[in-house]
């Protein structure tokens, strides 16, 4: 019998897949179903969460060079 | 289709069968929904079986569709049938049928080739032609009333602006209802959904605000089938007409006081039998252009000069706006880091911050490039493409790069037992448009609507029950 569950698709890279995984790691709340590499089922209550705690992740990882405002 | 079609046509499609029935009574409405709202498709299906005296097989209409545009039928049909202008009749499971809504069917005849005493196109008055408004007048009303808004909701993001004409209560609460602003401490502040209503045209702004008045209707006892006719039959009126508002209903006399306010319609004083529809309303169910983009100058005398671009921006990601709008200035600022202001340019830069936080504001990348390409000065409008490609390139990589992750609402449907039963509710959803994502291996796939698919799957289940017995 074909079910459907309700959920947000989320489809990324799989560098940024792994660390939505290391994020779900810590508290396993955010995942209903991992699909592929760059495709995941996530809980839509959760997904505001999560998108803060990606960005937050990536801010603290990557270092952009600082503007010039001179030009 | 614009955009400001597909929100009259998705608050539509939200509305119980009941309240088609009821609107569609009355030729004006059906005669706007006809023409403006659906798409092409679904017109020439409907004016096709709009003068056959019986239903029409499925198989004639499959017939008559190319087999490449199966999808676009797909759509237009589901459509059609959300707004219950066709249903299908299945009483032969072998060899359903097609029937257009009678009542839909009657009034579109009726619009078409006139006749009836429905009188749903408005009553026009015989005022003696010196104390007619004429149509700069009444321009010039709808363009200030207008302005006083998007005034009103941006007055929050930089200092040193003002109001040209002030805004009643009723409207503010409106659009602190429709989320376009919030209050918080007694400040008024702008929101995401409002930012974006600032970016859209005349038209789309119109229909975001009078969709949120529908919504708010009942809370104000108001019958929202009498506004949502009477807003179509606003877009049938002639400009520069005067009509009477005494055949009105008394949701439809409240409404003109609202109405009034936006600049939709112009009333001479507030217990006037006669009411002008503006420019603002005649367009509601057409593709003209409201007012034009000169209207968000801050000289309200200005001539209507069709597109009269203003900004310039380099490869250098430097921008040059020659206008000295307030409104045009906190537009730009919301996503550009403005330096200088001379007495009628500004100039500033599109940095990467100041984009960034533009989305996250809730603007897209595509919201600013076709602001910007849409408002281009002429000279620049002159070379092909508009914009510097490497500008447009950067600001899409900046929105990319700020969000990493796509995420969808929706169903996702698996566990299905056969691989054929997969490919068939694949290939249905295709169709549908609600398609997002697939895979075949593990058959599963992600569609962002479901109720098509549910009553496919329930159909299937019948027959699949069907064929055992």
């Amino acid at each position: 019998m074909v079910r459907a569950t309700k959920g947000v698709l989320v489809q990324c890279d799989a560098s940024i897949k792994a660390i939505i995984l290391k994020i779900d790691a810590g508290n396993s709340d955010f995942i209903i179903e991992e699909l592929d590499d760059e495709t995941l089922l996530v809980k839509e209550n959760k997904l505001k969460e999560l998108q803060m705690l990606l960005k937050k992740q990536l801010d603290d990882t990557l270092k952009y060079p600082e503007e010039s405002d001179s030009d | 289709m614009s955009a400001s079609s597909t929100q009259a046509l998705d608050y539509l499609e939200s509305l119980p069968g009941v309240d088609h029935k009821k609107l569609y009574q009355l030729p004006s409405t059906v005669l706007a929904v006809f023409r403006r709202l659906l798409p092409h498709l679904a017109k020439t299906i409907v004016a096709a079986m709009l003068y056959m005296p019986g239903p029409l097989a499925a198989t004639d209409l499959d017939a008559w569709i190319r087999p490449d545009a199966k999808a676009e039928k797909e759509q237009a049909v589901t459509l059609l049938q959300g707004l219950h202008i066709l249903s299908i009749d299945q009483e032969i499971p072998s060899k359903p049928v097609y029937r257009l809504s009678p009542i839909f069917a009657k009034s579109l005849r009726q619009a078409l080739t006139g006749g009836g005493n429905h009188r749903s196109f408005g009553i026009p008055c015989n005022t003696p032609e010196t104390e007619k408004k004429d149509i700069t007048f009444l321009d010039d009303y709808a363009r200030q009333q207008w302005e006083a808004i998007l005034y009103y909701m941006v007055a929050s993001t930089g200092a040193g602006l003002r109001s040209a004409a002030e805004i009643s209560t009723g409207t503010k609460i409106l659009l602190s209802t429709g989320n376009f602003v919030t209050n918080k401490n007694s400040r008024v502040s702008i929101t995401q959904v409002g930012f974006t209503f600032l970016l859209q045209e005349v038209n789309a702004q119109i229909w975001s605000l009078l969709v949120v008045y529908l919504n708010n209707a009942k809370s104000l006892q108001m019958e929202h089938v009498d506004i949502i006719s009477f807003l179509f039959m606003l877009g049938s009126l002639e400009l520069g007409q005067d009509y009477s508002a005494e055949n009105l209903t008394p949701t439809q006399k409240h409404m003109l006081d609202d109405l009034n306010d936006f600049g939709i319609v112009y009333r001479p004083s507030p217990s006037s039998p006669v009411f002008y529809p503006t420019r603002l309303a005649t367009t509601l169910t057409s593709d003209g252009s409201a007012l034009s983009n000169t209207s968000l100058s801050s000289t309200p005398t200005s001539a209507p000069a069709a597109g009269k671009g203003y900004i310039i921006i380099e490869t250098n990601y430097r921008l040059y706006a020659y206008t000295s709008s307030v409104l045009q200035i906190a537009v730009l600022n919301l996503f550009t880091k403005l330096k200088t202001r001379y007495p009628n340019l500004v100039a500033g830069q599109l940095t990467k911050s100041s984009v960034q936080r533009a989305i996250g504001y809730g603007i897209t990348s595509d919201q600013i490039i076709s602001y910007l390409a849409t408002h281009a000065h002429p000279q620049m409008a002159k070379s092909n493409p508009v914009l510097p490609p490497t500008v447009v390139d950067q600001i899409r990589l900046w929105q990319i790069e700020g969000d990493r992750m796509k995420a969808t609402h929706g169903y996702l449907l698996k566990e299905f037992g056969s691989k054929d039963e997969y490919a068939d509710a694949v290939a249905y959803a295709g169709n549908l448009g609600v398609l997002v994502w697939k895979n075949d291996v593990k058959r599963v796939f992600f569609v962002n609507r479901i109720e098509q698919m549910k009553t496919y799957m329930t159909n299937k289940a019948a027959a699949v029950k069907k064929g055992k017995d």
